[in-house]
C-alpha cells in the first residue's frame, strides 16, 4: 500500500506547551482518516506540520515521499484551515479560479463550486456570504486545485446540522474520486460516520488507531451500571471482567469485557439496584482513551472527575452519557 | 501563476473605495482646487505653481497608492488569506513580489490623472520627453514606498497599519514639500525636508521640469531610503512568516 504521508517520532513544543510527543502516524493513499481529539490534543499542530506551515522540533514529517513544502509547491495538497474568513472585494468565482490557476491539474472552477454546493454563488462577493456559505467557499478553495491529498482542519465547526450533513456529502464525493482525505474533528459521530480510520490524539500522542468499531472493542464493549445508594465502591474494580470504574452521580459505571460475569458477581454481592447493561458508545470509548493519567485511578472514582471529563469534549454536541444510563435504568 | 495573483490583487485594489479616494480622487481634486482657488498676482506665478503642484500632487497620490499595499496585506493576513495562500503552490516569496508588482500598477492612475489634469485643465505644456521622463522616473520612485507599505502590512495588525500608513503619508507629504513648496518652510524644516524620501521623490519630477535629470544627491538619498525600507520589509516579512 502506498503512503501519502508519514510522521516519525514527531515532537513539537510551543513555549512551555508540548503540543506533540513522539507522534508516529502513517496515512495510506486513498484513505479517509479522521484525527479525533479534544481542543489542545495536538490536531491543528499535526495538520500545520503536515502542510509544512510549521517545522517539527524532533522527528520528521514526510509528505508524498519528500518534505511537505515540496508536495505543497507541486500542487499535490489542498487544505481548509481553521478560522479563515473570505477576503473582501473579490467574487467567489475569482477566488476559486485564481487558486485553481496556481495548481498544475486543477478542477474547472465551476466543478469546484458545484462540489462545494455553491454553484449558484459564483458572482457573489466572498465577504457577503453567510457563515455556512463561507465555509463551503473554503472547501471549494481546498479542492479547486484537484489535490491528491485534501486536509480539513475542523471543517464543520460552527455549521448547523443540515449544513454539516451537506458538507460531509461533498467531502465523501471528493474522497470517492480516489483522493486521500485527512480531517480533524472533536465530534465523534463525524469521525465514525465519515472516516475509514480514526486516530485518537490526546496530549500530543496517539491513544487509539483503527476503525470506529475497533476502537469501541479495544476499550471494552459494555457498560454495567447500578445505583450505589450511598454504598462504597470498594472491591468493584476487582470483579470479573471489570476494566474500569467510574462514578456518575450516585451510579457506579463499570466498563466490562465480560458483562455476564460482571453482572453475576454484582448479583452475588447484592448490588443490583437499578442495574443496566448497555453497549459502550464511541463517546465512552473516547472518554476512556483520553482519561488523563494525571487524574489517576482514584480520582476517577470521584463524581466530579467524571463530570469534568464529559464537559471537556463538548457535551452540547453529543448526548450526555450519564443521562442515557438513567434512561436505560427506568 | 504569479501573474494571476497580480491580476486578482489589481482588481481587488481598484474595487476598494478607500483606495480610489486616497490614491486617485483626493490628489486629483486637491491639484485642481489648489491651483485654481485664490488668484495669483501674475500669470507666471500661477503657471509655476500649476507645474510644481502637478508633480507634488502626482507624487502625493502615488505615495498613497504605494502605501495602500500595507493595509491590504494586513487585512489578508488577519483574515487568514496569506496562510491559505501558503498551502497553494504559490510560495510566500511569490506572494510578496506579486503584491509589489500590484503596487507597480496601482500607483499609475494617480500619476497619469494628475498629469492629465495639468495638461488639460491648467494648460501645463511640456516637451514629450519631459512628460515621459517625469512619469517614468516617478513610477520607479514609488518602489521605496511600496517596500515601506509592505513592511507596515507584514509588521502590524490591520488597524495599526491603517493608522501608520495614514500618518506616514500625511507626514511625509507635508515635510517633503509635496503640498506646499519647501521655499515657504522655515529654515530648520527645509533642512530636514532635504533628507526625506518624499522631497527626493518629488525632485525626480521637478528636476525634469527644470530640463535636467535628478542629481546625484537625489539619487543617493533615494537609494538610502530604498535600502532602509527594503530592510524593514524583509524584517517584517520574516517576522510574520513565523505566525502567518
Amino acid at each position: 500500500m502506498t503512503e501519502a504521508a508519514r510522521f516519525r517520532a514527531v515532537g513539537k513544543r510551543f513555549g512551555a506547551v508540548q503540543a506533540l510527543r513522539g507522534l508516529d502516524l502513517g496515512i495510506a493513499a486513498g484513505e479517509t482518516l479522521a484525527l479525533l481529539g479534544r481542543n489542545g490534543a495536538g490536531k491543528s499542530t499535526t495538520i500545520a506540520l503536515l502542510l509544512g506551515l510549521d517545522r517539527p522540533d524532533d522527528g520528521e514529517v514526510e509528505l508524498f515521499g519528500g518534505v511537505p513544502e515540496a508536495a505543497v509547491r507541486a500542487g499535490r495538497v489542498g487544505a481548509m484551515l481553521q478560522e479563515g474568513q473570505p477576503v473582501p472585494r473579490a467574487t467567489v468565482k475569482e477566488l476559486v479560479s485564481f487558486v485553481a490557476s496556481t495548481y498544475p491539474r486543477p478542477l474547472p472552477w465551476r466543478e469546484a463550486l458545484e462540489l462545494a454546493g455553491i454553484g449558484e454563488l459564483a458572482e457573489r462577493r466572498a465577504d457577503r456570504l453567510s457563515g455556512g456559505q463561507a465555509q463551503r467557499l473554503r472547501f471549494a478553495l481546498a479542492v479547486a486545485g484537484g489535490p491528491e491529498l485534501l486536509v480539513l482542519d475542523e471543517p464543520t465547526a460552527a455549521l448547523d446540522v443540515e449544513a454539516r450533513r451537506a458538507f460531509w456529502r461533498s467531502m465523501r464525493a471528493y474522497a470517492g474520486r480516489g483522493n486521500t482525505v485527512l480531517f480533524s474533528t472533536h465530534y465523534l459521530e463525524e469521525a465514525d460516520g465519515n472516516a475509514d480510520r480514526i486516530v485518537v490524539l490526546d496530549q500530543g500522542r496517539t491513544v487509539a488507531d483503527g476503525t470506529g468499531e475497533a476502537i469501541k472493542r479495544a476499550v471494552g464493549a459494555t457498560l454495567v451500571a447500578f445505583d450505589l445508594a450511598g454504598g462504597s465502591t470498594r472491591g468493584l474494580r476487582g470483579l470479573p471482567g471489570v476494566l474500569a470504574l467510574e462514578v456518575r452521580g450516585d451510579r457506579a459505571v463499570l466498563r466490562s469485557s465480560d458483562s455476564d460475569a460482571t453482572v453475576l458477581a454484582l448479583a452475588a454481592a447484592g448490588l443490583v439496584r437499578g442495574l443496566s447493561v448497555t453497549p459502550a458508545s464511541l463517546e465512552d470509548a473516547f472518554l476512556t482513551l483520553t482519561a488523563h493519567d494525571s487524574a489517576g485511578a482514584d480520582a476517577r472514582t470521584d463524581a466530579s472527575a467524571g463530570a469534568g471529563t464529559g464537559a471537556g469534549t463538548g457535551t452540547g454536541a453529543t448526548p450526555d452519557p450519564a443521562q442515557s444510563y438513567e434512561e436505560a435504568a427506568r | 501563476m504569479m501573474l494571476a495573483y497580480v491580476r486578482l490583487e489589481i482588481r481587488r485594489t481598484l474595487r476598494d473605495t478607500g483606495f480610489v479616494i486616497v490614491g486617485i480622487a483626493t490628489p486629483l481634486l486637491m491639484y485642481v482646487l489648489f491651483t485654481n482657488i485664490g488668484a495669483s498676482d501674475s500669470a507666471k506665478d500661477s503657471m509655476d505653481y500649476a507645474r510644481y503642484s502637478m508633480i507634488g500632487m502626482a507624487a502625493y497620490g502615488a505615495l498613497g497608492a504605494a502605501l495602500a499595499v500595507g493595509p491590504g496585506v494586513a487585512e489578508d493576513k488577519a483574515r487568514g488569506w496569506l496562510r491559505q495562500l501558503r498551502v497553494t503552490p504559490l510560495s510566500p516569496f511569490q506572494v510578496v513580489v506579486g503584491r509589489a508588482l500590484t503596487a507597480g500598477v496601482t500607483v499609475l492612475p494617480a500619476i497619469v490623472s494628475v498629469f492629465a489634469a495639468g495638461a488639460l485643465v491648467n494648460g501645463v505644456r511640456l516637451a514629450a520627453w519631459q512628460w515621459a521622463a517625469a512619469a517614468g522616473l516617478m513610477w520607479l520612485g514609488t518602489v521605496p514606498f511600496t517596500l515601506l507599505g509592505l513592511g507596515n502590512g507584514y509588521g502590524f495588525s490591520a488597524q495599526t497599519t491603517g493608522v501608520v500608513s495614514m500618518a506616514s503619508m500625511m507626514g511625509l507629504s507635508v515635510i517633503g514639500g509635496l503640498w506646499f513648496p519647501v521655499d515657504a518652510f522655515p529654515h530648520w524644516l527645509a533642512s530636514i525636508s532635504r533628507w526625506t524620501p518624499t522631497a527626493r521623490f518629488g525632485d525626480l519630477g521637478w528636476s525634469v521640469l527644470a530640463h535636467h535629470g535628478p542629481g546625484a544627491g537625489t539619487l543617493s538619498v533615494l537609494a538610502l531610503w530604498l535600502v532602509l525600507f527594503a530592510g524593514y520589509a524583509v524584517f517584517s516579512y520574516r517576522r510574520s512568516a513565523r505566525t502567518v
